[in-house]
């Protein structure tokens, strides 16, 4: 038998959470499949929880000149059916799992999964977005992509609370999210792709490419990109196959019940021959 | 009088669609027990020793100890233990069962069993030969100096029915000796059979109830026999109500799948036509022979699939294997072997530089042909003409052509196909042997028969049958979920054969108490009577394998992705000829659905073992289609009455699933211009096919 708190408030929740260790339990469509149990039997929780649906504080999405925030008991529902928040982040959410499930998970349950195959994080990566963290005593910022550090690793400490996603405002000229999944709705990555950039006269002024389900984490690479950034489109075009050669380093996928290594690599590498291909002036 | 195909409101629609209906999960009795298996953690070897926890009062172990007659599950091929006896043949075979009130505590009881195992080297390679079948059509494969020989292999891979309800059945005991089952089944009197065997008791002391069954595809045809055995031994052994339902990881890794095959075909060629065809089919059993005999004779049998071929020489060999058995499975060895066959005619016709459509058309069946067994097409075939509508509404030709050119990553594929109605060869007349019973009782009129409803829709096609013949309101038709105590042997809800045998028995019943109508209280009761025409030899397979065929036509378009190799349907068009379809919209529910999984198995639905564990054990690995990945389907069903079903009616349930594959696999090859020797056509090996294959 487990104990479950449902605390109302930010306040109690984190005065709970500096009292006990519990496990954090948002939306829990993935808590609950880690904690199955035979049906008919209670969920098969290993400690103590702590339901955070219920706080009205983590339930907002608002926004300031610089960031748009969400709080971390939004559900994927109400992000994707905000106006407020990019669309690239919309879209990739629409790609996630099925409706009954959007409505209920949360994109702060997506980061803290840490799954190599989470779809929102591919996006996040490349937005730059930062996560509010919480505890009794702190309040600490930190990008999302600083925070997951392995499978199912973040930088979390017990007593800690993710509160808000925090994501950036950029215009780019395009960005774009695509999954590739084994069918079209309601599945698992096998691979997926985001990519934006900015043009400035003939030059790249911003460009930003990530994959997930190719690594333990989602691969972006900053030296690569800085690499890209300031050459022309035309350069950048002509020297597709040397930037893939660059990438291809970094992607490092495996072989499950899913899919294999060689598929994952070369839909990877096809997939940013092909964003490459479509820059446009 | 109305056409009988005009279609009506399924008569369960309300209870389903309410909730009200009762699974197995919804029945609830008074001191029911819970039951979780015990089970093997390796794939071959021997227990040499297990040890129970201490168990609490009321707590039970239940093995093959307690079982007081035979340790077998009575199916075709007596070879699969109800518990095994400490020899284990495959990953998660059955040990025992742990039963108690509490099943929080019973899962933890289980997770305290200690077995200890002296390991052996399991067999995976297909060499031990279980089965071997051969015929010889004509004068067989016997090449002359010179001629001209094209041999390619086809595979197929494991698919798994996914019935949303997973496994599961109630035992209790009535009157202190009468064991009742109450099940997710699809065939009462299997169960039953195999009840009496394993209590070694007399029929009478045994029962069998069908719940509302979840769907079955085939799943449930000889597997629940298993489970109901082991069920009913606890009972007798506990005299209490016991419950036993396998969680979905369960029921994946431990029961029944449709057996992979390889299957390799050598066409001798002579004026630009296959004069003659080798066949040779390979099925992985797994670890138990069970059906995989009848699958693969009905594999066999339709090795030429809907061509006349005049000479053949068929062999054909199940393997064992320490790998889950494997067993029914809608289609059932038909799926295997059209694929291979529609593959192969096409790739045929490419490498002789003749076009596949033409010289699929040359060698068409025709009413008057012999069989591959040398039976005879006796009724009509509609192919040509199912073929120009199949062509004609899909815009077939333009399209092929307009696909053909070179950076165009569309395709359109074309499979043409059957399936033999009710069971192979003289199945029905010498082992199933139908009985069936029709009640009047005042204004109203019981079917008394083991036919299933797993949501094809038996309970409203057969009141409506009813209700047609005697001209009376179908709300005077009754039809209850089969019970052993009342209904006849009428034989399993299997093989196409449910409208067409079943129901024409029924349809003769009818006619009868039709005439008889005026009078108060009767029953009718016929048996099945095989047209006098057909017969079939079982041990050569010559005659006729099936008293008749259902045909159809599948063509798919589809577009692959040049960057991720995903494949996107875009529409179906289908024509079939079912004999006559006894409720239309059912029919087309059949088609949709039949379809999807056929297209699926070609296409989507991933499935392999390593070392013996199935790889896709959940709905979140293994992939099933949604709605979002299939198209608009367009389907048209060409009448074909045949004599001795009612009103026509031939087989409907298999037919769609039998085309499906090889349609979707020839749009592909069209869309990559490669040729393609093996389903699923996943996006991985699509990408190994463009990046290595030849055109």
């Amino acid at each position: 038998m487990v104990n479950a708190y449902v605390p109302k408030t930010l306040e109690d929740c984190l005065k709970l959470l500096n009292e006990f260790d519990l496990k954090i339990v948002a939306g829990g469509t993935d808590v609950l499949i880690q904690n199955r149990a035979p049906s008919q039997l209670a969920i098969g929780y290993k400690k103590d929880v702590c339901y955070i649906l219920q706080i009205e504080e983590l339930k907002k999405i608002y926004e300031d000149d610089q960031y748009i925030y969400i709080g971390s008991a939004v559900s994927l529902e109400e992000i994707m059916d905000s106006m407020i928040v990019p669309e690239i982040l919309r879209n990739t959410i629409l790609e996630m799992a099925s409706p009954a499930i959007r409505h209920t998970a949360t994109l702060a349950g997506n980061i803290a999964n840490a799954s190599p195959a989470g779809d929102s994080l591919v996006t996040l990566y490349l937005l730059d977005a930062e996560i509010e963290i919480r505890s009794m005593n702190n309040l600490r910022r930190m990008k999302v992509s600083d925070f997951i550090t392995g499978v199912r690793k973040i930088e979390l400490a017990k007593d800690e609370l993710i509160s808000k996603i925090i994501i950036p405002k950029f215009e780019f000229d395009q960005a774009y999210f695509k999954k590739v999944g084994p069918r079209l709705s309601d599945a698992i990555s096998k691979v997926a792709f985001a990519g934006a950039y900015i043009v400035e006269g003939k030059k790249i002024k911003d460009f930003r490419v990530s994959f997930g389900a190719v690594n333990v984490t989602v691969v972006r690479a900053d030296e690569l990109e800085q690499k890209i950034i300031s050459r022309t489109v035309k350069d950048i075009k002509k020297m597709k196959e040397t930037i893939v050669s660059w990438y291809e380093k970094a992607i490092n996928p495996i072989d499950d019940q899913r899919s294999n290594k060689a598929y994952r690599k070369v839909v990877a590498l096809n997939l940013l021959r092909e964003f490459i291909e479509n820059l446009n002036l | 009088m109305k056409d009988i195909s005009q279609s009506i409101n399924k008569v369960d629609n309300d209870e389903k669609i309410s909730g009200k209906a009762k699974y197995v999960a919804d029945i609830k009795m008074e001191g029911m027990l819970h039951a979780l298996t015990l089970r093997a953690t390796i794939a071959k070897g021997e227990i040499v020793e297990i040890i129970y926890p201490k168990l609490p009062e009321g707590y039970f172990v239940v093995d093959y100890k307690d079982i007081p007659g035979k340790n077998i599950v009575k199916v075709i091929f007596d070879d699969m233990p109800i518990f095994t006896t400490g020899k284990i043949t495959y990953l998660h075979e059955p040990i025992a069962l742990l039963i108690g009130p509490d099943k929080f505590l019973v899962n933890e009881l289980l997770k305290q069993v200690k077995v200890t195992y002296k390991e052996e080297k399991p067999l995976f390679d297909w060499v031990d030969s279980v089965i071997h079948y051969e015929f010889k059509k004509g004068e067989g494969f016997k090449p002359k100096k010179g001629d001209i020989i094209i041999e390619k292999s086809y595979e197929t891979s494991y698919q798994e029915q996914l019935y949303i309800e997973t496994q599961g059945m109630i035992g209790y005991m009535e009157d202190n000796e009468k064991i009742t089952l109450v099940g997710s089944i699809q065939c009462p009197y299997y169960v039953k059979n195999a009840l009496v065997q394993a209590l070694d008791v007399e029929d009478k002391l045994v029962r069998v109830i069908q719940a509302t069954v979840g769907g079955a595809f085939g799943g449930k045809e000889e597997f629940p026999s298993l489970i109901a055995c082991q069920l009913a031994v606890a009972v007798k052994k506990i005299k209490k109500p016991i419950r036993l339902i396998y969680e979905r990881e369960e029921d994946i890794l431990s029961t029944t799948k449709r057996h992979p095959s390889k299957t390799t075909l050598k066409a001798l060629m002579r004026n630009d036509k296959i004069i003659s065809l080798a066949v040779k089919v390979g099925l992985d059993g797994g670890a138990n022979i069970g059906l995989s005999g009848v699958v693969l004779s009905r594999a066999l049998i339709a090795s030429s699939g809907a061509y006349t071929i005049d000479n053949l020489d068929v062999q054909g060999d199940v393997f064992r294997t320490n790998t889950v058995p494997n067993g029914a499975f809608r289609g059932f060895g038909a799926p295997q072997m059209m694929f291979a066959i529609e593959m192969f005619v096409d790739h045929v016709a490419k490498k002789i530089g003749k076009d596949p459509f033409k010289f699929r058309v040359e060698h068409l069946a025709k009413q008057g042909d012999y069989t591959s067994t040398m039976g005879l097409y006796r009724d009509p075939i509609l192919l040509e003409d199912m073929i120009n509508k199949a062509m004609e509404v899909s815009d077939y030709k333009t399209k092929r052509k307009l696909f053909d050119q070179k950076d165009s990553y569309k395709g359109i594929g074309m499979s043409i196909f059957f399936h033999g109605c009710g069971f192979t060869g003289s199945g029905e007349k010498n082992h199933i042997k139908a009985k069936v019973k029709l009640k009047k009782q005042g204004d109203s009129v019981e079917i008394l028969i083991a036919a299933v409803d797993m949501g094809q829709g038996v309970k409203t096609s057969f009141r409506k049958l009813v209700a047609h013949i005697l001209d009376i309101e179908i709300e005077r038709v009754i039809f209850n979920n089969p019970d052993t105590d009342y209904v006849s042997d009428s034989g399993p809800t299997v093989a196409s054969r449910t409208m067409m045998i079943v129901g024409g028995i029924v349809a003769r019943c009818a006619k009868e108490m039709k005439e008889r109508f005026s009078e108060e209280n009767f029953i009718v009761e016929k048996v099945y009577e095989q047209p006098s025409y057909i017969e079939f030899d079982e041990a050569t397979f010559t005659g006729d394998a099936y008293p008749a065929y259902s045909w159809g036509v599948n063509v798919v378009e589809v577009e692959v992705d040049p960057v991720t190799y995903q494949v996107k349907l875009h529409k179906t068009w289908s024509v079939y000829d079912v004999g006559k379809a006894i409720d239309e919209r059912m029919v087309y529910g059949q088609a949709d659905g039949g379809l999807a999984q056929g297209l699926a198995y070609g296409y989507l639905e991933v499935m392999n073992h390593k070392d013996g564990k199935i790889m896709q054990k959940n709905m979140t690995d293994y992939i099933i289609p949604t709605a979002m990945d299939m198209p608009p389907m367009e389907t048209y069903l060409f009448d074909n009455p045949y004599a001795y079903g009612p009103y026509g009616a031939k087989g409907v349930g298999e037919l769609s699933l039998v085309g499906g594959a090889p349609a979707v696999a020839k749009a592909i090859e069209q869309a990559i211009k490669r040729q393609v020797y093996k389903i699923p056509v996943t996006p991985e090996y699509i990408m190994e096919l463009v990046n290595n294959g030849k055109d």
